[in-house]
């Protein structure tokens, strides 16, 4: 694959009179290529196709919660938050098959827990990776289009956000504010989108700025919003995607940490399970007491991780530089 | 040069006003009334609260309670602090800012270069095991949370193998008795290790002035000598078993800190590597005749590095976020554990100050950046 | 590391070079088959479109090719010493010191962060051609004079320099050495017409003051007619046309060769149309079968579709074609 077919150098060439339906059918075609190609670069990264299939078990066992629930788990043992296993007389106990991870200090079954927990994490990474992406799609379109002053601004507010400390700032609000996992990911979207993305995201519109078709949308008499979303914002996307993923890493990581230090208001989460072993002394009894630790902590690791490699893996499609000698 | 850091400086200072702005309207948006918290806090003795409330124009309306706001926090008037009245939260903080400043500062010195030397090596080499494991581990470390990776350190280190103590700054049997107080052996040891790095410095300086001077061991032989100097001048003064105390109480959480901030600088270095390694200087450095390793050193990882300085703010801002984490897990008592606690007995006046100088911190991260990218890149420094 | 050569001996002697890029599609032929001979004091040019393979033959002779590159055969005699199963440190000794190269973007071939002469002063001191550092920075001096720069620009950095400088800078480093050889690849596109112009008559009077053997890379027809004593036309890959200078513009054996100097004005200022040529040069994963050229000439027949012709000779001039124009003597050579 050579140079030219940069993924994002493909400008959609295609006669503005023959109208929507057609410029939605290119549009369609064009991201089936980009697709298809990325694809192709993608699966050359082994570490990336491992994480994405890391990620899907997770979005598996997210799943997989609820069913049970519905299902084997009676929700007076199994609950997450609730329940108590009244078939062990000493807690936490080691696992066996009835909890095949062993249950806290609480009585509660880890394995429900664990599961119960992938969904939050899930939507909490996906909520604030779509705020993120969708202020940040924004802010860098708006900013590249207009330039001047209000590109100042917004560049000069995303250089004050990724000069704080995310966690501290976030461990500060805690104390001020009752934290929720909504209001979390909305801060940790916020944050995101203003800042750092929205910079990268700034550069990349203004490249697609100064494309034929954008001129050729101007003339045909598009107003500036009209180029902004209809032109600009959809060519910015596939790049979104890309730090979406990191967004996604920076949010479960937020979350793990400030449940871990117990500040946040949130009934089950990894860091809560791994807060609860804590608090409870049992996290430096070490491996006498595996389970209370291990699986929570592990889970954060590798979905973090996960969503980081896919985020690099995808960052090798995107930019062609970073490929090995096309080979 | 001078117009580029005077407008960074001008930036840095609106970035300050700005922070110092946050805070207050933070503090006003939160549930709750701050004059409520110190007038109704029982901890306070009554006198001491008209002073207060004075001091902080708490019965004046808002914008008047900004500008006093604005005016404490430039003059350092944080307030006293709830837990630990009557202190001043000012003394409070600066006497815990030194014990982070080291621990930031080592950690993310020796992370820096580790981070750099592997990014490198993986560039030059790519495809290899190397590559792998270390895209791998470095990742793995990245993202492990830091917590349980914290925790995990002082499992196998304190608990299993016994080598280092468990967290905390010093071990009490041993001070028991001892007739100085930490912070002044402390200081004395910030001392010391400031010394020797303007001396390795200095003698760095001399030695590629002086020409031939430079291509010997000699420089490195006179900074090893003064490496060992200092731990024998040390045993002399009769609190050096104390110093080393402190010493053993750093080692973990500063290789902590390390481990888990490296890659994001590895990872970094590997993708700038890979795009000088395509610059035409580069296959001219080659061409030269150079020997590989002084193209890969003087040319490629020389121009890879000013990618990886500028987003060292980055690394610093995750740094300092892993320090607080780090802090709070091994009970290091510097500013981020003064922060966790301040958050968790509610102590706002310290929570704000902690914030305030965390912000600070990050600000002089900043700064040091910019300067460094400066010295480094001659078209800017020549401008 | 002076090498006694016998005077029957060329200076460099290329014979059947042969280069593949590994892609993903698969084994990509680069060079094909080059063989050329250049003298002392003498200079060589090679000639054509982009992606004709010109950069790839500099880049084998200096053997500083992509990790995906592959020499498939062929000896590169330098001094009658092969350099292709040289080792890597031999041939680290033997860049620059007896072969070296002025790059194709000179803008980007001094590296940022050091000073212009430092840059000069490591190749010298690489190779150990003088004795201190002192010495060293008096050779780039006389260099520097030599290739028309004051001396104290030696301790300014490239971005302070204009593009002709650097130009020059990157010729004197090219120099740095005395080396037998010296390969030039189109080391002045980049810059406006009458620096060319100067640099370029420059280059020629260093070279044949110095007495080096040159090759000069390039697609502009004007500069082989200014620089170059032989010139070598290169179509996908393949040398297809060698000679004198003189010969091959005046009387083109190859058609590629006519066709590509009728889209060039003519030196001798004669007015005659500009020809454009037809189509595209071939997708080298996918060359076509026979004369890799017989989609676009307009004299092509059934056996240049089949074979790839032999050499067609006429004095010391050749072409690979089986047509070839302005009568050569039909004689199979190779």
């Amino acid at each position: 694959m050579g140079e030219g077919t940069s993924l994002f150098e493909d400008a959609p060439e295609i006669d503005l009179s023959r109208g929507r339906l057609d410029l939605a059918l290119v549009r369609l075609r064009m991201a089936w290529r980009t697709l298809r190609d990325g694809w192709a670069v993608f699966v050359e990264s082994r570490i990336g196709v491992l994480s994405l299939a890391i990620i899907a078990i997770f979005a598996l066992m997210a799943f997989s919660h609820p069913i049970l629930m519905a299902t084997v788990w009676t929700p007076d043992v199994y609950d997450p938050v609730t329940g108590y296993a009244f078939d062990r007389f000493e807690h936490p106990s080691p696992p066996d098959w009835r909890h095949p991870l062993g249950t806290d200090s609480l009585g509660r079954d880890i394995l429900s827990q664990l599961l119960f927990s992938t969904k939050s994490e899930f939507i909490l990474g996906i909520t604030a990776a779509l705020v993120t992406v969708g202020i940040a799609t924004t802010v860098g379109a708006v900013a590249a289009y207009y330039g001047g002053l209000v590109d100042s601004l917004l560049m000069r507010l995303a250089d004050l956000i990724i000069a704080l400390p995310g966690i501290s700032l976030l461990i500060v609000l805690s104390a001020l504010f009752n934290l929720n996992l909504f209001y979390l990911a909305l801060i940790i979207g916020v944050l995101g989108g203003f800042g750092g993305t929205a910079i990268i995201l700034k550069s990349q519109a203004l490249s697609i700025r100064v494309k034929p078709y954008i001129e050729a949308a101007r003339a045909a008499g598009g107003g500036h919003f009209h180029v902004i979303f209809v032109h600009i914002i959809p060519n910015l996307l596939p790049l979104s995607l890309l730090y979406m993923m990191f967004t996604v890493t920076g949010a479960i990581f937020a979350e793990a940490v400030l449940s871990f230090l117990g500040l946040l208001d949130i009934r089950m989460s990894w860091g809560i399970m791994i807060h609860t072993a804590n608090t409870g002394g049992y996290l430096l009894a070490g491996a006498n007491y595996w389970w209370l630790i291990v699986p929570a902590g592990a889970s954060i690791t590798l979905l973090c991780s996960a969503f980081y490699l896919v985020g690099r893996a995808l960052d090798e499609v995107v930019n062609p530089r970073l490929r090995r000698h096309d080979r | 040069m001078t117009n580029y850091l005077l407008r960074r400086s001008g930036q840095m200072v609106l970035t300050l006003f700005l922070i110092v702005t946050l805070a207050f309207f933070l503090v006003q948006a939160q549930p709750g009334d701050y004059a409520a918290f110190y007038s109704l806090n029982p901890d306070i003795p009554a006198e001491a609260r008209e002073q207060i409330k004075a001091s902080f124009g708490l019965d004046k309306p808002l914008w008047q309670q900004y500008l006093i706001h604005m005016k404490n926090t430039l003059t350092g008037n944080f307030g006293v602090s709830f837990g630990h009245y009557p202190r001043p939260v000012i003394e409070v903080l600066a006497e815990r800012l030194p014990r982070t400043i080291v621990l930031f500062l080592s950690a993310t010195a020796v992370s820096f270069y580790l981070g750099f030397f592997l990014g490198k090596a993986i560039a030059w080499r790519r495809g290899g095991v190397l590559e792998y494991a270390a895209t791998i581990s470095g990742a793995t470390l990245f993202t492990a949370f830091t917590p349980a990776f914290a925790l995990m350190m002082i499992w196998i280190f304190a608990f299993k193998l016994g080598w280092l103590p468990v967290g905390k700054f010093l071990d009490p049997l041993i001070w028991r008795g001892a007739e100085v107080t930490a912070n002044h052996v402390f200081s004395y040891m910030l001392a010391t290790a400031a010394a020797f790095v303007v001396f390795a410095f200095l003698t760095l300086l001399v030695a590629r002035k002086s020409g031939r001077f430079a291509t010997g061991r000699l420089p490195f032989l006179i900074i090893a000598a003064g490496a060992v100097a200092i731990p024998v001048a040390w045993a002399f003064t009769g609190i050096g078993y104390l110093a080393l105390d402190i010493l053993r109480h750093m080692i973990l959480p500063i290789a902590t800190l390390t481990l888990i901030s490296f890659a994001g600088t590895m990872l970094l270095t590997r993708n700038s590597m890979l795009e000088t390694m395509r610059e035409d200087y580069v296959m001219a450095a080659r061409a030269k005749g150079l020997p590989e390793k002084v193209v890969r050193d003087r040319h490629a990882a020389r121009n890879a590095l000013l990618p990886v300085i500028t987003s060292l703010v980055y690394s610093l801002i995750f740094a300092i976020d892993g320090s607080v984490i780090i802090e709070g897990v091994f009970s290091w008592p510097g500013t981020g554990m003064t922060l966790l606690q301040a958050v968790r007995s509610e102590d706002l006046p310290l929570v704000m100050g902690a914030m305030v100088f965390i912000g600070l911190f990050s600000l002089l991260a900043h700064v040091i950046v910019d300067v460094l990218y400066v010295y480094l890149d001659p078209r800017i420094r020549y401008q | 590391m002076t090498m006694t050569t016998a005077d029957n001996q060329p200076l460099l002697k290329v014979v059947d070079l042969s280069l593949s890029y590994l892609t993903r599609q698969g084994p990509v032929p680069a060079v094909q088959s080059v063989s050329f001979e250049l003298g002392r004091g003498q200079s060589l040019g090679l000639v054509g479109e982009s992606g004709c393979g010109k950069t790839s033959v500099a880049n084998c002779l200096m053997r500083l090719l992509p990790d995906n590159g592959r020499l498939t055969s062929g000896q590169v005699l330098l001094e009658g010493q092969d350099l292709l199963p040289m080792s890597e440190e031999e041939i680290r000794r033997f860049r620059w010191r007896r072969m070296a190269m002025v790059f194709q973007a000179a803008m980007n071939a001094l590296d940022p962060v050091y000073r212009v002469g430092q840059q000069v002063v490591e190749a010298i001191e690489a190779h150990g051609i003088e004795e201190t550092t002192a010495q060293a920075r008096q050779r780039v001096a006389r260099l520097f004079r030599m290739v028309g720069l004051d001396p104290q620009l030696m301790d300014r950095y490239p971005h302070e320099f204009s593009g002709g400088m650097r130009q020059r800078a990157v010729i004197a480093m090219a120099l740095a050495c005395d080396p037998a050889v010296i390969i030039s690849d189109e080391p002045t596109t980049a810059l406006d017409v009458i620096v060319q112009d100067r640099i370029l008559r420059e280059l020629k009077g260093v070279q044949r003051e110095l007495s080096m053997g040159m090759i000069y890379i390039t697609h502009d027809i004007g500069a082989v007619a200014e620089v170059t004593d032989r010139v070598g036309v290169m179509y996908a890959g393949r040398l297809v046309e060698l000679g004198d200078t003189v010969d091959v513009l005046h009387a083109p054996m190859h058609p590629y060769t006519a066709a590509l100097m009728s889209s060039f004005p003519s030196i001798s200022g004669e007015k005659k149309a500009l020809g454009t040529l037809p189509g595209e040069p071939p997708n080298l994963v996918n060359l076509p079968t026979g004369c890799p050229f017989h989609p676009r000439c307009a004299h092509a027949t059934e056996e240049c579709r089949r074979e790839f012709p032999p050499q067609a000779q006429r004095g010391s001039q050749w072409a690979a074609c089986w047509h070839p124009l302005n009568g050569a003597q039909e004689s199979e050579q190779s």
